[in-house]
């Protein structure tokens, strides 16, 4: 047999298909996605600029192989060398250079059962064990990870915050763990929703990359910045280890317009970020307020989204609210069976999803 | 070589009598070596027999075949694979040699013959036109009579994969607790479920409280290649149910989220409590020798959001399915074939899974042929002859020609029962025949 076992045995992502055909198929006029975590301001206004001026005569010519430029936009935002950050086509992308880097046949992965996908989709798809630690009160279980931890064990993926769950470990549960862990095992950090977060004892990773060589941080531009269209993604360690990531990585698969909107971004000085977690604050209340009301419990900490637990299949809940032209996720893929996510967005959409809520909830 | 490991045993013959008692010796062979007792073996065997020869006469003689006996632990099958290129391949419907004229030809033959020695036959068609046709025999378990004290707690409740022992205290609690046909007959053989088990085909969890007690459990299997199919939960803690049973369906859920699994079914026996976390499917009926027939509804849920595609219908079928996934809320775009005088040829064939202990026969179209109604009809009367009382007929709506035999089927006493999202090409609908002679 040509294909290995691990691959045939994969089921391939299924991505919904485009909001046209969704609508058709639905029979909805307007569709508002509430179900990957975008940001309904978009992109800062700089990089709305650059988008909107990109020539199309740079549509011929092939990207900077490296991002050179914003990886030292990047480098001098967190103080470290540009030599330490490997750019990628979204965080997704990096996930992948890492695993390739560290791990090999008989190795395994330690996550979370109920975080982001991809960490155990890669490592199932490249024959390598992903071992999954239950979350305990909705948190990542430091204590089970470790134990769970073998010889084998070449990098252990902590999602903080957790998406779906949006808990965090501190400043404190980090630095325990890495110690426990020691320096042989490479722990990545995914900071993906890093700019939602305002936590007074959230940690930044970026900071502890001094002190433990064996950190690897990532950042995207899908959701605070409001670039997921563009696909951009970065990560962060030390010097030699982003040197080893670097021989996985396959260079210029970030486009020009990426690389130049993601440095607009960073130069925003409209206060997009403040003025997206005011927007997800004022939603979160009104949400909180709403869901409440329908004695329907949540789960919402940090991050732009909330997890509503459903009295039935979520799954369900999923076809009928994109009757009533709400995209939100089920959470059953996520290991949360009769739950949802839902993202916290404009006023108005919020609107639109709880009066769709309340309508199929009483169907 | 790993001889644990060789579950698949293989011989490359040509179809001609002249070779049967190697085939015949191979599977015996095969069998002995897999655990099957000797009366069991000489079933496969005589199955063997009556379908190599069939094969050999009518079907693909002189053609290369590969005769593979594997071991599924709790079973032996033996796999008759050939190309099914330029051959009589309507000699491979159950009821081939049944005449459509006249009722006194209902004598069996062949494949019909050979069902009535095993518990399981089937015929698929495989990838690059390959015909793969199964006979299954099950090996023999003793029951288990004792009974096990009831777990009175369900604190701390916590769910694990169970071992070979706690599997049976499983199938023992279960058999206890649960009286057929309200579980299924294999929870009735510890052993055997131990075997299901350990050949992989199904998983276990069980859900256990602070004292290590085991007080529910759940069972599940791939039924085809995207849909999952559980047994259970069942709670031995009835006061505790509602919270014995959402365990063990998260952990379920949890084992299967991010597998190729698209949806989770439950044909029998769903707790009322979890039945809010399902969809009802619809009702088919069951009938078992000397019992009212039992009318059961099947519960569904997806894994993962439905993508919305297009089906394919015909005649007073459309309605129905409009209706349905309506209630469903499934998004389809529902198209009908349509007869432009097209010229229609050849012999169709049905293939025909078969499960003689419980009197059930689920037949799917494999080939188009232009004598649907005869073909129909000529299964029917077999069928019928041969005692089965659930006749099931499944037609995949995503190939447009199953449509073609839509209104053959409903002309034939059909009826629509339930449509199973994601089970096949796209979704599958299932007929169920109903004896007009019966109340």
């Amino acid at each position: 047999m040509l294909v290995p076992a691990y691959v045939r045995e994969f089921e391939p992502y299924i991505p919904s298909k485009p909001d046209q055909e969704l609508m058709k198929l639905y029979g909805c006029e307007r569709l508002y996605r509430l179900n990957n975590n975008e940001n309904p301001l978009g992109p800062p206004p700089g990089a709305q600029e650059v988008i909107r001026r990109f020539s199309p005569s740079k549509g011929s010519v092939y990207p900077s192989g490296d991002s050179y430029y914003l990886r030292r936009e990047i480098a001098a935002l967190h103080n470290i060398d540009p030599d330490q950050i490997l750019v990628g086509n979204g965080a997704n992308e990096v996930i992948t250079f890492v695993i390739k880097a560290f791990c090999e046949k008989g190795d395994n992965i330690i996550t979370a059962d109920k975080t982001f996908a991809v960490y155990e989709w890669v490592a199932t798809f490249s024959g390598i064990e992903a071992r999954v630690v239950p979350l305990v009160e909705e948190r990542f279980d430091d204590r089970e990870m470790l134990r769970k931890m073998d010889a084998n064990t070449k990098i252990v993926f902590i999602c903080n915050p957790n998406n779906p769950t949006g808990t965090y470990w501190s400043q404190e549960v980090l630095i325990n763990f890495l110690d426990a862990v020691g320096g042989n095992r490479i722990v990545v950090i995914d900071e993906a929703y890093f700019e939602f977060v305002e936590a007074g004892d959230f940690p930044n990773g970026v900071t502890l990359l001094a002190d433990y060589p064996n950190v690897v941080v990532f950042r995207t531009f899908s959701k605070m910045y409001g670039l997921a269209a563009l696909r951009i993604g970065y990560l962060m360690g030390d010097i030699n280890v982003v040197d080893m990531i670097r021989r996985t990585c396959v260079v210029y698969s970030v486009n020009a317009l990426a690389q130049e909107a993601a440095r607009a971004a960073l130069r925003d000085d409209t206060n997009h970020i403040q003025r997206t977690r005011d927007l997800v604050g004022k939603s979160k209340e009104f949400l909180r307020e709403e869901l409440a009301g329908m004695n329907l419990s949540v789960i919402a900490n940090e991050g732009n989204y909330i997890i509503i637990k459903l009295p039935g299949s979520d799954t369900l809940a999923y076809r009928k609210l994109m009757y009533e032209g709400i995209m939100i996720r089920p959470m059953t893929g996520f290991r949360y069976p009769n739950h949802i996510r839902v993202t916290l967005a404009q006023m108005e959409a919020m609107e639109a999803f709880i009066a769709a809520l309340k309508k199929i909830l009483k169907t | 070589m790993n001889t644990d490991n060789m579950r698949t045993l293989t011989l490359g013959i040509s179809a001609s009598e002249h070779y049967l008692p190697v085939v015949t010796s191979f599977v015996e062979s095969a069998a002995m070596v897999f655990g099957l007792k000797k009366e069991e073996y000489l079933r496969l065997s005589l199955a063997t027999e009556e379908i190599f020869i069939y094969l050999c006469n009518f079907v693909c003689p002189g053609k290369l075949l590969d005769v593979e006996c594997f071991n599924g632990f709790y079973y032996t099958r033996v796999l008759f694979r050939f190309s099914a290129t330029e051959m009589n391949l309507s000699g491979l419907n159950i009821a081939s040699n049944i005449s459509y004229e006249r009722d006194s030809d209902l004598e069996a033959m062949g494949l019909s013959i050979a069902s009535r020695s095993i518990d399981y036959l089937n015929v698929i068609v495989e990838k690059n036109n390959r015909i793969c046709l199964t006979v299954t025999k099950e090996k023999v378990y003793p029951a288990h009579q004792e009974k096990l004290p009831a777990p009175l707690i369900a604190e701390n409740l916590f769910t694990e994969v169970p071992d070979a022992e706690m599997l049976k205290c499983l199938a023992i609690l279960t058999a206890q607790y649960y009286f057929l046909p309200y579980r299924p007959s294999f929870f009735t053989y510890p052993g055997k479920l131990v075997d299901m088990v350990s050949g992989g085909e199904y998983s276990a969890i069980v859900a256990k409280n602070r004292k290590k007690e085991i007080v529910g459990g759940i069972l599940f299997c791939y039924r085809t290649e995207k849909i999952v199919q559980c047994f259970g939960p069942y709670c031995f803690c009835r006061e505790q149910e509602k919270a014995i049973s959402a365990a063990l369906l998260d952990a379920c859920i949890g084992r299967i989220a991010r597998t190729r699994a698209l949806g989770l079914l439950s044909l029998w026996g769903l707790p009322e409590s979890l039945q809010n976390n399902f969809e009802a499917l619809g009702t088919l009926r069951y009938h078992e020798e000397g019992k009212t027939p039992m009318d059961e509804v099947s519960f569904y849920r997806l894994l993962h959001e439905d993508p919305g595609f297009e089906v394919w219908s015909s005649g007073g079928i459309t309605d129905y399915l409009r209706r349905e996934y309506r209630r469903l809320a499934l998004a389809r775009d529902v198209r009908t074939i349509r007869d432009m005088g097209e010229t229609r040829l050849g012999t169709s064939l049905f293939s025909a899974e078969v499960y003689r202990d419980q009197l059930t026969v689920t037949l799917r179209p494999l080939l188009a042929g232009d004598d649907y109604a005869a073909n129909v009809d000529r299964h029917i009367r077999f069928l019928r002859k041969e005692n089965f009382r659930n006749i099931y007929f499944e037609l995949d709506l995503g190939v447009s020609w199953h449509a073609e035999l839509m209104d053959v089927l409903t002309a034939n006493h059909f009826k629509p029962g339930i449509i199973l999202p994601f089970a096949g090409k796209s979704d599958l609908l299932i007929f169920q025949y109903y004896d007009e002679t019966e109340s």
